[in-house]
Parts: structure tokens; sequence; C-alpha cells
């Protein structure tokens, strides 16, 4: 069983200081099992600018299991899969100490956009490019930030008239933003998807 | 005899903590001086327990963790192999 008392004190602890840290984590539904935080790219990365959020999902044994994160905002770096989000950080595994809060793993995830480690993968591709061409990887990372993690930014009619523009009927654009909660990445996925 | 008051009525007034440094459990973030989320009332009932590496916690949290970690844990707070205080 989720200890959810000591989660609700976390949410209260970490959105008290959000605008010293950018860090933020809010439930996704009702149950606090499920919760998304967002973090700012770090200056002087190529994240830089970006607001990159995570999906949380707590297993029925935290704190005593690691929270289970990934990325829900597209990012290319060599320690998360530019596929699935997935996140290589012995934290999230078989470091993790329930000492350790949804907000330190979130800032040691934020650590990790700054220091890729690509001499232990998760994305092998990347670590690749990392390690024989880092201009290309600079570049190709900063374009993901600024096509994937900075579209939080436009206003709602801008998300509709974008995906409209790709040639999606306006009606099911707008109520597929609202299902997503405006996220017009995760929309365009679900509109592609059927 | 004079000068000898008699007190018929005394109130005792006492209160009692945790010798503890941290002020909150670094398991369940709860305060020492209160209990342990599955517990009722603080006090004997949740006693607090010390590592070797002096970090304290909820008995019944620390337990919780030596219990799902096979087959050494080591202290939350500090990693050290988990030993309790002699």
């Amino acid at each position: 069983m989720v200890d959810f008392s000591r989660v609700q004190k976390e949410l209260q602890e970490c959105n008290r200081d959000i605008n010293v840290s950018g860090i933020s984590v809010n439930p996704k539904s009702d149950n606090l099992t499920n919760l998304i935080g967002t973090i700012p790219g770090p200056i002087g990365t190529p994240y830089e600018g970006g607001t990159f959020k995570i999906d949380i999902n707590l297993p029925d044994g935290y704190p005593f299991e690691p929270p289970k994160m990934k990325f829900a905002t597209k990012v290319w770096h060599p320690n998360i899969s530019s596929q699935s989000g997935a996140i290589c950080l012995d934290i999230l595994k078989d470091q993790w100490s329930p000492a350790l809060t949804l907000k330190t793993a979130l800032l040691s995830i934020q650590a990790l956009l700054s220091a890729p480690e690509p001499d232990d993968p998760q994305d092998a591709v990347v670590a690749q490019q990392y390690l024989k061409d880092y201009q290309t990887f600079a570049s190709t990372a900063r374009y993901w930030t600024e096509s994937f993690a900075k579209t939080s930014s436009l206003g709602v009619e801008e998300k509709v008239q974008k995906l409209v523009e790709m040639g999606f009927p306006e009606g099911l654009v707008r109520s597929t933003l609202e299902v997503v909660g405006g996220d017009e990445n995760m929309a365009l996925e679900k509109l592609c998807s059927g | 005899m004079e000068g000898i008051e008699i007190v018929f009525l005394w109130h005792a007034v006492a209160s009692w903590t945790w010798d503890a440094q941290d002020e909150t459990c670094g398991i369940c973030r709860m305060a020492f001086d209160g209990c342990c989320p599955d517990c009722k009332l603080p006090g004997d009932d949740c006693p607090l327990i010390w590592g070797a590496c002096n970090h304290a916690f909820h008995l019944h949290c620390i337990l919780k963790w030596i219990n799902s970690q096979t087959p050494q844990a080591h202290c939350p707070m500090c990693r050290r192999e988990w030993q309790f205080k002699e």
C-alpha cells in the first residue's frame, strides 16, 4: 500500500519552492499513484529553455520501492530512450532509498540531463552519436528540445491551428487536446494512432 | 502546628520528546514526536531506533525497509550497511 500521507506531504513541499527549483509534481488523476513531474532543462545544455514532463507511477511499495519514472516529453539524451522515454538512472533502480523523494529523484534526472553517461546508455544510437560526433548530437538534442519541450508555451488556439494544419479535423483536435490536458505532443500521438 | 500548608490538589504536567537530532523520520517524513503511518499513538508503542551510523527512524519504518532488502539493507540516509546500534 502506497504511503499516501507521505506523498501528500511531498507534493506540498515540492510545490512550495517551485519558484526556486522550477520542479513541480502534480497528480494526474484523483488517486495520487499517477503523477506528472516537470523539470526545466538545465542552463548551458542543449535542453536549456525546454520544460520536460516526467510520467510518475507509484508502485504499491512506495517509498520502499522506487517510483517508476519516464519522460513523457521526447528527449535526445544517451541515458533516455528516444522511443519510450525510459530513463537509465541508478537511484530509480537498485540505488533507491526511502529517504529520497519525488523531488530529489526529479532533481537527479535534471542532473542527468546536464551530465550524460554515454558509457552506460539507455539509447545506444544517441550514445554512439554523443561519443563520435558531439556537434551533431548537441544540435539534434537542441532541435528536439525546440520541437517537443517548448510547445507547452503555445496558447490553445495556436496548438489547434498547428494540428489542423497537419490535416486533422478541428473538432477532433479540440476534443483530443482536452483529453490529454492541452499537451500538443500527446494529442498528436493520439490523433495519429486513430 | 503553625506554618504548615497542606496541599489538597496537585496537577502534574510533563512533556516528553525523543532524543533524536532530526525532527522527522527520513522514511515516512512524519515527526519523530508523532508516530509512523501504521500507528495511532506516539510513544512506547511506536519507538525510535538508532543505527550504528547514528541515524534514527521509527522502528516500524526501518523494519519495513530492512525486510524489503535482501540480503543486506543499507541506511536510507548514508547507505552504510544497516546495523542496529548496540
